[in-house]
């Protein structure tokens, strides 16, 4: 992080990839134009700042052990879309990393189960990397991951490797099938009922849109892991990214600066309240 | 595990009396399908209740204009067809077997007379046939709400 948290560092698009079939969702490269080094921990993010259009926060999508950065953006809004123009060799500004990360350290020992929905895999894909290098450390890695139709499976090649690959146990469900689609079809929580984990010894790490999270938790609930085993990331409207500006105030905490990620226990009474 | 043991295992046994599981056995059998097979076909009487051990089934029907769809999954554990417990007992839906799938298959009429004549294992299979069907409307839901679609789409 630069001098001052809240001024974007100048940053290159060293490359740029579709990332589903969908074509609304693309990954940028990206690398600090004067070298300088930086490290960050699975799960938090960056603010990307399209010069003159806008800024919008970015979980980063890498490994945390190697480089360039990843930010993996679904081309939706006012500054996302500009942004899905870029062309690679643009400079960027870009200040981060900002908030907490998974407790992957804290879930050695036991189960580890990531549930994804949508482009909530993005955010855990860091984590999955971090997971896979330290893999003796956990007993099971599980990765469930649901979304809309096969056109919008986020990683689809990695998703594979990482199954073909036999250190994760990986599942992939869609909501809505295509006939080429021959895998799982319903939604993610059921995914939960049948993996293979151990409720007692079991992390769970949630990422998608709040509602899926919400029916996850209570899925999980039901196969006995504790409340403080389970940790989601939250998307909010974070604009300071530090605490100041309270765009993103959800009961009493920041988003960004307590979360993104945060224990079940913390959001248990916040989640179904409407107003917040 | 023989077919009795199979059927003790299952949870609508729990609490139930030996006597009771041995009413519940003397409906079931084994019944294993390859990749390809149907389980149930649309229309079709709806017979026998299945309770799969092993495998997977897709939940399908044919969309005049789309072709056949699949609406879901159904893995270990889970139950298939509800159809023959309500009137007029016919299947509305395709249940096909997409790996090899080994299920506990029980007999819908005499499992109907033995609900119905011993209250106790009638709550006790209802029990686990409500569970099923909350989560699939649940489901269903949450499948209606496409909660990953893009904000404003």
């Amino acid at each position: 992080m630069g001098m001052d948290a809240t001024l974007p560092a100048p940053w290159r698009i060293a490359w740029r990839r579709p990332e589903s079939a969908a074509g609304d969702v693309f990954t940028w490269a990206v690398e600090p134009v004067d070298g300088t080094g930086s490290s960050f921990l699975p799960g938090q993010f960056n603010m990307l700042y399209a010069y003159g259009i806008g800024e919008v926060p970015v979980s980063i999508s890498s490994d945390p052990a190697g480089t360039p950065w990843l930010h993996t953006i679904r081309a939706v809004g006012s500054v996302t879309r500009p942004m899905a123009a870029l062309k690679v060799g643009e400079v960027i500004g870009l200040r981060g990393p900002y908030g907490s990360a998974w407790p992957l350290v804290a879930a050695e020992g036991g189960d580890l189960l990531i549930v994804a929905g949508g482009l909530g895999l993005a955010p855990l894909r860091s984590a999955i990397y971090q997971a896979l290098r330290r893999r003796s450390h956990y007993r099971g890695v599980y990765v469930l991951y649901g979304t809309r139709s096969a056109a919008d499976v986020l990683f689809a090649d990695e998703l594979a490797a990482w199954r073909d690959g036999g250190q994760i146990e990986v599942a992939v469900t869609v909501d809505r099938a295509t006939p080429d689609w021959s895998g799982e079809v319903g939604v993610v929580t059921r995914l939960i009922h049948r993996a293979g984990f151990d409720p007692a010894t079991t992390t769970a790490l949630l990422c998608g849109p709040e509602i899926m999270m919400r029916f996850a938790v209570l899925a999980l609930q039901q196969r006995g892991v504790p409340d403080k085993a389970i940790h989601l990331s939250l998307e909010r409207n974070m604009k300071c990214a530090v605490g100041y500006c309270g765009h993103c105030q959800l009961g009493p905490h920041f988003v960004c600066r307590d979360g993104p990620v945060l224990a079940w226990p913390r959001l248990s009474n916040l989640l179904g309240v409407m107003e917040l | 595990m023989n077919l009795r043991e199979l059927v003790d295992s299952q949870r609508f046994c729990q609490g139930l009396t030996p006597g009771q599981c041995t009413g519940l056995a003397a409906c079931a059998g084994e019944r294993s399908f390859a990749p390809g097979d149907y389980l149930l076909r649309q229309h079709a009487v709806a017979d026998t209740f299945y309770l799969v051990l092993s495998g997977e089934v897709q939940i399908r029907l044919a969309v005049p204009g789309q072709g056949v769809v699949t609406l879901e999954t159904i893995g270990p554990d889970e139950a298939v067809g509800w159809s023959w417990f309500v009137p007029p007992h016919r299947c509305q839906f395709d249940a096909h077997a997409v790996l090899p799938t080994r299920t506990l298959a029980f007999a819908a009429a005499p499992l109907r007379a033995l609900m119905e004549q011993d209250p106790t294992v009638g709550y006790a299979v209802l029990k686990t046939l409500v569970g099923t069907l909350t989560q699939r409307v649940q489901s269903c839901r949450l499948q209606v709400l496409d909660v990953y679609a893009p904000p404003g789409a």
